[in-house]
């Protein structure tokens, strides 16, 4: 039996505190946020002096880039089929479109009015024939539970706007080194949310949920192995434990589908296989807690 | 968050009296004064000492500790993989459970972190340490980690006794469990918070519940420290948590309990999650309730004495009181040591009040306590206004002793 002397609390097991502060819950924040994500820039520190770091950052904004012209492409394939009322090919592209935004999700705060634009659910309006409700999900109502796109058309051609603009404000927008360390730790809060993937309050109508949830973590491992030759010299402890909870939510994952293969129903997703998964995602999210003051960060 | 005008305190070993005599004895505690207590309505912390409960002895002292006026208990599942992570288990919940009751402070930490504690255990805010009381449930013995062979020899799996038929698995159960008490609620759900966050990813919750209790001013053994929810005085019969005799006799495992030997100082907790028909009671006619209960409402008294303090001379055996102890030769060996507290849980989906009683009861053999007792009161007539919703069987841990052992230290060795 271990000594029951080692130190107190220090471990990285003990961290908790959801860092909601850093949501886009500010006045500044949209209206109708799909999902209360993304990180308000002056929270976060703007500088720093770890070179790692700053690579990172330069990095950051690389993957943003790559997946912004993923999201439009894969979002154009999406927006036709509506258009075309080719149902069978837009439910099938619907998850894949989603995936670059839920990879780089903890950005959108960034840049005003944009999550409530696009990623907005019912909840937030009269009802999901409200006008006002716009963006995938909008599109997913059609999709799965009106079964008619004669409406639909120009609600992807307002996705593809909305989503241009996002992609025009990038080469301007802000990327304080915080933005990495919580938003990898957002991006995990997102999927465990009470409105999140998790409880699959997200993907509603489609039950497409596992689609966000391993793009969300995808988008997390993205970060981690941007900040890791930081992390190595930092805190190499955190580091291992970072990547053993994600081989271990991965592993999860993977019972469930891929994005080859597809993901299953989420309805399929058994009570018992949900709680697992909230713990692999609890016990990440404790350790993604430690990243910014382990990096220095304020 | 503690108060921050205060040094870093070692953790104080003083052991925090309980509920006989607790009105002096807690005053006494450090220069503390517990105002439900005292009767005080100003808190005072002129103590140098920090206040707190001892982690350290031969019994985990959460179980004898004093009523307290907010509570919870949470069943709880492990996902480590083998006995050695089970141990590492053991020894992060120790540290948590002893860094909670000691009342010593947490760890500063820059801004840039999330602070290490919860922000509800400020002493400014009246805030005082809560105990915790950690189990051990039936399925902990199963294949996983080899410790079958060890399992206490009357735990089980809570069955399903007379009127059981809304007990559900999802609210019953679990590897371990934990119970907390505490003077405030904030006190209580700093403690489980605190708790978990040190086991995340190795500890799923699966249910819990919190509560309440109102607690008499003159509380001491003998009369009851408050009502449960059908507003009838609960707890007059319990026995003195402060006498070592008694809780060696009602309580703790003793060597000649043919118990496995690691489970000596450790004890049985029967947790029920009582719900009670409140509207149902509330247009009860007074006569009836206080014939099913067998105590006057206002007084107490047992029916046809004058004082709660009065003992019950039974002329049947219907009544609640009667069955669940009887007085007769014989049935002292089922008595037991309560310790739960009342819940309301908002409405349950036909608007009716979700409210009722968290009934914890430790003792020495699960057969002759709360099995026994229990046995006694199905088909009692109460039973039409009140429902099992859960819980279980536990075995709780014996005390860590006073060196640097984990709490189960001695089911792992």
């Amino acid at each position: 039996m271990k000594s029951f002397n080692g130190p107190k609390v220090g471990g990285l097991l003990v961290a908790l505190t959801l860092v909601f502060a850093a949501c886009g819950s500010d006045d500044s924040s949209s209206s109708g946020s799909g999902s209360s994500t993304g990180i308000s820039a002056s929270e976060l520190v703007q500088e720093t002096d770890n070179a790692l770091i700053e690579d990172a950052v330069d990095g950051y904004r690389a993957y943003i880039g790559e997946q912004i012209a993923a999201m439009q492409a894969e979002t154009a394939i999406f927006a036709d089929a509506i258009r075309a009322g080719d149902a069978e090919a837009a439910a099938a592209a619907y998850p894949i479109s989603r995936r670059p935004w839920e990879r780089i999700e903890p950005i959108a705060g960034l840049i005003e009015d944009i999550d409530g634009a696009v990623d907005a659910r019912e909840d937030d309006f009269d009802g999901p024939m409200d006008p006002t409700f716009t963006g995938w999900h909008k599109l997913e109502y059609f999709l799965w539970e009106a079964g008619d796109l004669s409406e639909a058309g120009p609600f992807a051609d307002q996705l593809e706007a909305d989503l241009q603009t996002f992609a025009d404000a990038l080469p301007g927008l802000e990327l304080p080194p915080g933005v990495l360390t919580v938003g990898a730790q957002e991006l995990i809060e997102e999927v465990a949310a009470p409105d999140g993937k998790l409880s699959g309050e997200e993907d509603r109508y489609s039950g497409t949920d596992l689609y966000d949830f391993k793009a969300n973590v995808e988008g997390a491992e993205a970060l981690i192995e941007l900040l890791t030759p930081a992390l190595e010299s930092a805190d190499h402890d955190l580091l291992d434990a970072i990547e053993a909870s994600f081989d271990e939510l991965n592993n999860q994952l993977a019972q469930f589908g891929s994005f080859a293969d597809g993901y299953v129903h989420y309805d399929e997703v058994t009570e018992d296989q949900r709680s697992e998964l909230a713990a692999a995602l609890g016990e990440l999210a404790e350790s993604l807690s430690m990243l910014n003051g382990t990096l220095g960060l304020e | 968050m503690e108060d921050n005008s205060e040094k870093p305190k070692g953790i104080s070993r003083r052991k925090f009296l309980g509920a006989a005599g607790a009105a002096g004895a807690a005053a006494a505690t450090a220069g503390f004064a517990w105002p439900l207590l005292k009767n005080e309505s100003t808190y005072s912390a002129s103590s140098n000492e920090s206040l707190g409960y001892n982690f350290r002895g031969k019994h985990q002292a959460g179980v004898t500790a004093p009523r307290m006026p907010a509570g919870l208990v949470a069943g709880l599942d492990v996902r480590v993989d083998d006995k050695r992570e089970l141990e590492q288990l053991f020894v992060r919940l120790s540290e948590s459970i002893e860094l909670l009751m000691s009342g010593a402070r947490y760890e500063d930490r820059s801004g840039g972190f999330p602070p290490a504690d919860t922000g509800l255990n400020d002493r400014a805010d009246g805030y005082v340490p809560p105990w915790v009381v950690l189990s051990v449930g039936d399925s902990l013995f199963d294949s996983r980690f080899g410790l079958a062979s060890l399992k206490p020899r009357e735990l089980q799996p809570m069955p399903k006794f007379n009127n059981d038929y809304m007990v559900k698995p999802a609210t019953s159960h679990g590897d371990l469990s934990v119970a907390i008490g505490g003077v405030t609620h904030e006190s209580v759900i700093h403690g489980f918070r605190q708790l978990m966050r040190s086991v995340r990813g190795s500890v799923i919750p699966k249910w819990t519940r919190s509560g309440f209790n109102s607690i008499r001013p003159d509380i001491k053994p003998g009369i009851a420290p408050g009502r449960n929810l059908m507003g009838f005085k609960d707890g007059t019969a319990n026995p003195d948590p402060q006498s070592d005799s008694s809780m060696n006799e009602i309580v703790w495992v003793q060597p000649n309990d043919l118990q496995p030997e690691w489970a000596l100082g450790g004890t049985y907790l029967a947790v029920r999650v009582i719900r009670m028909m409140v509207e149902f009671w509330d247009r009860t006619r007074l006569n009836e309730q206080e014939e099913l209960i067998g105590r006057s409402r206002d007084s107490g008294a047992p029916l046809g004495m004058k004082k709660e303090t009065d003992e019950p001379r039974f002329t049947s055996f219907e009544s609640h009181i009667a069955r669940a102890n009887p007085r007769t030769s014989g049935s002292e060996e089922n008595l037991m040591l309560r310790n739960g507290f009342n819940y309301a849980d908002g409405l349950d989906g036909n608007d009716q009040m979700d409210q009722g009683l968290v009934f914890l009861s430790y003792q020495r053999s699960l057969e002759k306590g709360f099995i026994t007792v229990q046995r006694r009161l199905d088909g009692e007539a109460l039973e039409e206004y009140i429902r099992p919703l859960g819980g279980g069987f536990f075995f709780v841990l014996p005390g860590p002793g006073q060196g640097s052992d984990p709490l189960g230290a001695s089911l792992l060795a």
